[in-house]
């Protein structure tokens, strides 16, 4: 069996994954990052995006896949948290929904005279919007 | 003395709000249990954002941000005033509205924020009419508190307040619960190794890396840490107010089974009487006959 590290993946209101994992992929505001067991320590902030990871258990490996918000990783050693501000798994996302936020926000976007603060954070709308989607295979 | 209808009346009122009060108490009860598992949720995230921020300024030699930064100087403070949206819950609002009541006083100038429809309702009851108020018990706390935290960080950075206070009720334990004042903004980075899951170890500098910067990272986080303040103290406000509740009904329910005890004897002791009186009033018209 392949080496583990422990991890966890929470939102404000709960934790979502609490357990072990060979790898964990994460998508960073700089792009894609692959956390394996013993990663130098970092901190990275990351955008909103389709998290995966091969999660490990006593039933062998399994592909956890999750539609998450704007948040952050810490990854050390032994163990690797990711803070998000949502996270929904496939049965949890409402296609409907996300492709009218999607629509919506990126009219919004771009409406003349949004100011950039604005501009950013309906950006993370539309890429949760858009990760949604993609983890629902739209 | 009243008559035995009245005090019929006034007990069966009583026996009324009794059942109005024990209900209210149970549904505290009920309440509590839920707003203590939300905070108990809240709790890992709470701790892991502490220690990601206590991480970061062990690991860099210099963080700059405006929040680490002291204010405007002579800008007024900015005042976060957390409360319930509800009474009947004892002297609860009353204490948290006597604590920014003070902080009005000694600086006049201050500006306030409210979450809470008694938050706000004091703080215009001592003259700031016009001031940004949210509600405490909106379907989402989290999007309360981000709302909060936008606006009193856009002010912060404008200059607008020089300083971001907050006062909310801590939970001490079901019996008691007493306002807290702290100040969240100039920031001090020992509030994290305080809050910290796992306080770091001051590892050698440049040990740890950062995607895309640390300085990006922070700007990023502590917006973060500010807004989820608000939403824990918001969530242990609302625990506190339940357990305020809860005892103010008890207490409430305890009372009237008291005076219904007392009233119940008065009425028996009116009944006894105007039965006493009758009797006498034939006895009397019996003799008066036998003598005639």
């Amino acid at each position: 069996m392949a080496r583990t590290i422990a991890f966890k993946l929470m939102t404000p209101s709960r934790v979502i994954y609490d357990g072990r994992a060979e790898l964990v992929i994460v998508v960073t505001t700089e792009g894609e990052e692959g956390i394996l067991p013993s990663h130098a320590p970092l901190l990275a902030a990351l955008k909103p995006g389709v998290l995966r990871a091969n999660v490990a258990d006593d039933a062998g490996v399994s592909r956890l896949m999750v539609a998450t918000g704007e948040g952050f990783l810490q990854a050390l050693p032994d163990r690797v948290t990711v803070l998000v501000d949502e996270a929904l798994h496939f049965d949890d996302v409402d296609v409907a929904a996300a492709r009218r936020e999607l629509a919506d926000a990126t009219g919004r976007q771009r409406a003349p005279g949004t100011d950039p603060a604005a501009f950013a954070r309906e950006q993370a709308i539309i890429d949760f919007a858009a990760a949604k989607l993609r983890l629902t295979g739209h | 003395m009243p008559s035995v209808r009245d005090l019929r009346d006034r007990l069966r009122s009583l026996k009324n709000t009794q059942q109005i009060t024990k209900a209210m108490k149970q549904v505290a009860a009920a309440k509590i249990r839920r707003a203590e598992l939300a905070r108990k949720q809240a709790r890992p995230y709470a701790e892991t954002l502490a220690e990601m921020l206590d991480e970061l300024i062990g690991s860099v030699s210099h963080v700059d941000h405006p929040f680490m930064k002291p204010g405007r100087s002579g800008a007024p403070a900015g005042v976060v005033l957390i409360a319930a949206d509800k009474g009947l819950c004892g002297a609860f609002n009353s204490h948290l509205a006597r604590m920014a009541e003070l902080l009005h006083k000694e600086h006049p100038d201050a500006r306030f924020y409210t979450v809470g429809t008694k938050a706000r309702n004091a703080v215009r009851r001592f003259g700031v009419a016009d001031h940004p108020t949210w509600l405490l018990g909106s379907p989402s706390k989290l999007g309360v508190a981000r709302d909060v935290a936008q606006r009193v960080s856009d002010d912060f950075s404008q200059g607008t307040i020089s300083e971001i206070v907050l006062i909310s009720a801590k939970l001490i334990s079901m019996l008691s619960q007493r306002p807290e004042k702290r100040r969240l903004v100039p920031i001090v980075p020992g509030d994290f190794h305080a809050a910290a899951a796992q306080p770091s170890a001051a590892g050698p500098k440049g040990s740890l890396e950062f995607v895309p910067s640390p300085q990006f990272v922070l700007s990023r986080l502590l917006p973060k840490y500010l807004e989820f303040t608000f939403f824990l103290a918001m969530l242990e406000t609302d625990a506190a107010f339940f357990a305020a509740q809860l005892l103010a009904m008890n207490n409430a329910t305890e009372n009237a089974s008291k005076l219904i005890d007392e009233l119940t004897i008065q009425m028996n002791n009116a009944r006894q009487a105007a039965i006493t009186k009758e009797l006498l009033e034939i006895v009397a018209g019996a003799e008066a006959l036998n003598h005639t």
